[in-house]
C-alpha cells in the first residue's frame, strides 16, 4: 500500500484498533505512527476518549423507579 | 420472585414469560432495568428516561410472544430500547445545544494533522482539566449534538460497551457500518473534548 499519511491513517484507525485491515495495511499505519509525534497523540486521546465520556455519564437509576415501574407493568397487563 | 429466576438465563425467563409466568417477566424487568435506564439517558435525557424504560418494558411485554429465542434477548431488548428513545427524541424534537458535525480533525495540504502534539493530546485530559459537573453537563449535549446514526452507534458501542457485531445485530447493520459511524462519532466527540479541555469553547 501506498505510505499512509496522518489523514489516511486516522481514516482507518477504528478499523486498526478491530483488527479489521489486511496485515500490509496494519504495518504500514504502524510504520507511520512510530515516527510521528502528532498521530501518536491523537491516537492516545482516541483511545481514552470512550472512558471519558462513559465515566462522565454514568448515572443511577433513581431509588423508587423499580416500584414504579413494576407497578405500570402490572397495571397494562391487566 | 419465582425461586431460581436469578440463575436463570434471559431465554429461559422469556420463554416462562411468554407462557404467562408473571414473575419471570419481572425477573427480566429487574435484571435489564439499570442498563435501559443508563442507555436511555445516555439517547435522550435524565428527564425523560424513566419514560423510556417505561416504555421499553411496556413492548417488550406486548411482543414477547414474537421474540423466539433467534436472537439473544439482550440484543432484541436493546432494539427496542434504542427505537423507544429515538420516538421520544423525535416527539421532543428539541435542537440540539451544540452540533458537532463541524468538530473533526483538520489535516494540512500534505494531510499531516494540524495541530501540535500537546494540543492533540489534550483531549484525553478532559476529565483532569474540567470540573466533574462541567463535564457530565458538556459530554450529555456532545452526545445530544451528534447525528443521529452516529449517535445510537457511539453510544452502543463505546458507552455501553457491547461488541461491534451486538451493535451491528441491535441496529439492523454490517458491522463494517458499525464502525464507521462509531469513527465518526468519536473523532467528533474527541475533537470536542479537545476543544473545551484547551479552553477553547
Amino acid at each position: 500500500m501506498k505510505d499512509v499519511v496522518c489523514m489516511s491513517g486516522v481514516e482507518l484507525l477504528m478499523e486498526y484498533m478491530e483488527g479489521a485491515l489486511t496485515p500490509d495495511v496494519r504495518a504500514a499505519i504502524e510504520a507511520h505512527v512510530a515516527g510521528c509525534p502528532r498521530c501518536d497523540a491523537f491516537i492516545a486521546s482516541y483511545r481514552e476518549t470512550p472512558r471519558i465520556v462513559r465515566d462522565a455519564t454514568r448515572v443511577e437509576m433513581p431509588a423508587g423507579l423499580e416500584a414504579s415501574l413494576l407497578t405500570a407493568l402490572r397495571n397494562a397487563r391487566n | 420472585m419465582a425461586v431460581g429466576a436469578a440463575e436463570s438465563s434471559d431465554e429461559d425467563l422469556a420463554a416462562r414469560a411468554v407462557a404467562g409466568n408473571h414473575s419471570a417477566f419481572e425477573a427480566l424487568v429487574v435484571r435489564y432495568q439499570h442498563r435501559v435506564f443508563r442507555l436511555a439517558c445516555r439517547l435522550t435525557s435524565e428527564t425523560d428516561a424513566p419514560d423510556v424504560v417505561q416504555d421499553t418494558f411496556l413492548q417488550v411485554y406486548r411482543h414477547l410472544s414474537a421474540f423466539r429465542g433467534q436472537a439473544q434477548f439482550s440484543t432484541w431488548l436493546y432494539r427496542i430500547a434504542t427505537n423507544a428513545a429515538l420516538m421520544h427524541r423525535r416527539a421532543r424534537a428539541r435542537r440540539p445545544a451544540v452540533s458537532l458535525e463541524e468538530f473533526l480533525p483538520r489535516f494540512d495540504a500534505e494531510g499531516r494533522l494540524e495541530d501540535t502534539p500537546e494540543a492533540l493530546r489534550i483531549a484525553s485530559r478532559a476529565d483532569e482539566l474540567l470540573d466533574r459537573r462541567v463535564l457530565a453537563t458538556k459530554t450529555q449535549a456532545a452526545i445530544e449534538g451528534l447525528p443521529n446514526l452516529y449517535r445510537e452507534a457511539f453510544v452502543l458501542r463505546d458507552l455501553e460497551e457491547l461488541s461491534t457485531d451486538e451493535v451491528a445485530r441491535v441496529l439492523g447493520v454490517e458491522p463494517a457500518t458499525v464502525r464507521q459511524r462509531v469513527h465518526r462519532a468519536r473523532l467528533m466527540v474527541r475533537e470536542y473534548l479537545g476543544e473545551l479541555a484547551g479552553g477553547r469553547l
